[in-house]
């Protein structure tokens, strides 16, 4: 029988493995392709050396950092909206939903049993000119035609982003609230506590570790979002992912690619060390 | 201490998480890449007579665009060649396709567009063409010969053509005369472009009258404004033409599109109210290229392939299901639908004379041209 020391190596040694492989490997990779002075494809083996001449490019490039910014913008709107729509998800299923929390819980999980890539279309469809929702407008006499903004905008990205994590921002804050003592609020409710002091002064400090961890869990991705935006932005709802892809595919451009990679890497990692300082997650919770 | 470590183990674990989904985000999933076009179901073929690929692995890896792989455009290929094991890799660009030749893939034939034909000479990618192998090449016109041609060398076998110019709603919009109805402020909102650099250049030069093969640095600061100033008005940019532009096209999204012949054809068999433009400027036409890996182990059976790929039956499904044309001129004479016809201009004598094909770009430019616009879609 294997003790403690024994079985570690199984535990971590075939995640570290695969995370090593798939995943602290590739970035690597990408460092070192943005380090690169070529326009296309890298060579490792070839010639050419390193520079930082991607990275003069891209930092120069007022356009690129004007568009970093609207997408950080974009992906914080976003983060806040699903982390507040969710809340009250979770809160239901944690406090109120009893019994059928298990079943509700299913079924706040079933979107994800259908492709990413066929609910941002399914949006697509209710956004467009023919779609569900400028159908309704019609129906009901608010507006005569379709209303051009409802597709291809900034909105309709937020919109459609907002939508799809949802689910996914309500899984944190539902675990925290899983975890408060219900002999806490019964405490409160002794000393005389309504049900709004009791939820401003109990529940929402004891479940803000995971209302956080949801905004970051849909903040981070959300920066480089390229897919969304590439189905339902339009020329208008473009976002800083789109141009990283333009540069690996329709370009051929590895090393400014990941030099636009790198940076957004670094400028999002920046941001949550920023939040971590700012926010006391051990405080909030005490 | 204690509370240090911890906030400290937080903030690894927070650390770890961000890389993660930064990966993620950066990474994921991607939509449907561009493809020039979208394979519906498929056709029984007729037989063709085979050739001879002996010694060679029985089997055939080719590099295409998705859709490509659906057997009516390799109809009498299978009929000929029943037994060899024909496998297919993908790239979504152009430029993907060269990065995946230029990153070693084992493909033995490989499909690109005009424009990219020298990068895969210089960067010994290709071998020559014997075309003595070829029974159907006698189909194929001269100049559409020489659009494989590098230093008077036959590299690469012409096959799927077509047409760029301006698809328009009727209902909508005059008789457009111009490439610069792209930038028409009366049609905000309603306008698509390809979301393609060196498309992008093309249709400037030609509405400024500039030698796209010569553009200078000042030209292209202007095209750079130009297209920048047009991004209000346009809708988005479309990469497949099936995909993205022709559902836009039907639904009336949009009234005006850089599009090719394809989605024009479509629109008709629908009834729709369209015209295709002839600009002043001349239309562009683009070419499809095959060539065959320096390094392929079965040189013969590409051979093979690529002569089967000009062979009757796949010419004409490229034509009749796919509304693309096809470099076996017999094939394209042969055409009687009416909608077809229009499509192709084969009843106006003079359309090629005023046509701009695309032509081949430098390293260069391709670099330029490809970063100019990724400047103009983040503005």
């Amino acid at each position: 029988m294997l003790g403690r020391r024994g079985t570690l190596p199984f535990l971590v040694g075939p995640p570290l493995l695969w995370l090593t492989l798939c995943f602290l490997l590739p970035v690597l990779l990408i460092v070192v392709f943005s380090f690169r002075p070529e326009t296309g494809p890298v060579d490792l083996l070839g010639p050419g050396g390193y520079s930082v001449v991607q990275y003069g490019e891209v930092l120069g490039t007022p356009a690129f950092m004007r568009l970093l910014g609207v997408s950080v913008l974009m992906a914080l709107a976003v983060a806040a909206l699903a982390t507040t729509l969710a809340y009250p998800v979770a809160y239901f299923l944690a406090f109120r939903a009893g019994r059928r929390a298990a079943l509700l819980l299913t079924l706040l999980l079933i979107p994800f049993a259908v492709s990413y890539l066929l609910r941002v279309m399914a949006w697509k469809l209710m956004l467009g000119p023919e779609g569900a929702i400028n159908s309704l407008l019609e129906t009901v006499g608010l507006t005569d035609g379709p209303v051009d903004l409802l597709l291809y905008s900034r909105a309709a990205v937020i919109v459609t982003l907002v939508y799809v994590w949802i689910p996914f921002a309500a899984l944190p804050i539902y675990a925290a609230m899983q975890r408060i003592e219900r002999s806490h609020l019964e405490a409160a409710a002794d000393l005389g506590a309504g049900p709004w002091a009791r939820f401003a002064r109990v529940t929402l400090p004891l479940s803000l570790p995971g209302a956080l961890a949801a905004f970051f869990m849909v903040f981070i991705p959300t920066v480089g979002e390229y897919v969304t935006p590439t189905l339902v932005g339009g020329s208008d709802g473009i976002m800083y992912g789109n141009i990283i892809q333009g540069f690996f595919t329709r370009s051929a451009n590895w090393p400014m690619g990941s030099a636009l990679a790198m940076l957004m890497l670094v400028l999002t990692l920046a941001l949550v060390v920023v939040a971590l300082r700012l926010v006391d997650l051990r405080r909030l919770a005490a | 201490m204690g509370i240090l470590v911890a906030r400290h183990r937080s903030a690894i674990a927070l650390t770890a998480l961000t890389l993660i989904l930064s990966a993620c985000g950066a990474v994921g999933g991607s939509p449907s890449a561009p493809a020039p076009t979208d394979a519906p179901a498929s056709q029984p073929g007729k037989s063709t007579p085979p050739s001879s690929a002996a010694g060679e692995p029985n089997e055939l890896l080719v590099l295409e665009w998705s859709g490509y792989e659906a057997e009516d455009f390799w109809t009498d290929f299978k009929d000929a060649s029943p037994d060899t094991e024909v496998t297919f890799e993908f790239g979504d660009t152009d430029a993907n396709i060269l990065a995946l030749m230029q990153g070693g893939s084992q493909a033995d034939v490989f499909h690109f567009y005009t424009g990219w034909q020298q990068f895969y000479v210089d960067e010994g990618l290709v071998q020559e063409i014997d075309t003595s192998k070829l029974t159907n090449w006698d189909a194929v016109p001269e100049e559409y010969k020489a659009l494989g041609q590098i230093d008077g060398k036959q590299y690469f076998v012409p096959w799927d053509w077509g047409f760029t110019s301006i698809l328009y709603n009727t209902d909508e919009v005059p008789e457009v005369t111009s490439w610069d109805a792209l930038f028409n402020e009366e049609y905000a909102g309603h306008v698509s472009m390809w979301n393609d650099g060196p498309g992008a250049v093309a249709v400037s030069a030609y509405i400024n009258g500039w030698d796209e093969t010569a553009i200078t640095d000042d030209q292209l600061a202007q095209i750079e404004e130009d297209w920048k100033a047009q991004k209000d008005l346009n809708a988005f940019y479309w990469s497949g033409e099936y995909t993205d532009l022709c559902p836009a096209v039907m639904d009336g999204t949009v009234w005006v599109a850089y599009a090719w012949q394809g989605c024009y054809a479509t629109a008709l068999y629908e009834g729709l109210p369209v015209a295709y433009a002839n600009p002043e400027e001349g239309r562009n036409s683009w070419f499809g290229l095959y060539g065959i890996s320096a390094d392929s182990d079965s040189p013969s059976l590409a051979h093979e392939f690529l002569d089967m790929k000009l062979a009757e039956l796949t010419c004409s499904n490229a034509v009749n299901l796919f509304y693309y044309g096809c470099a076996n001129s017999e094939v394209m004479a042969a055409i009687e639908d009416p909608i077809l016809i229009e499509a192709f201009g084969v009843n106006d004598p003079d359309i090629l004379e005023t046509t701009n094909f695309t032509p081949p770009v430098t390293e260069e430019q391709r670099a330029a041209w490809t970063a100019m616009w990724e400047r103009v879609q983040a503005d």
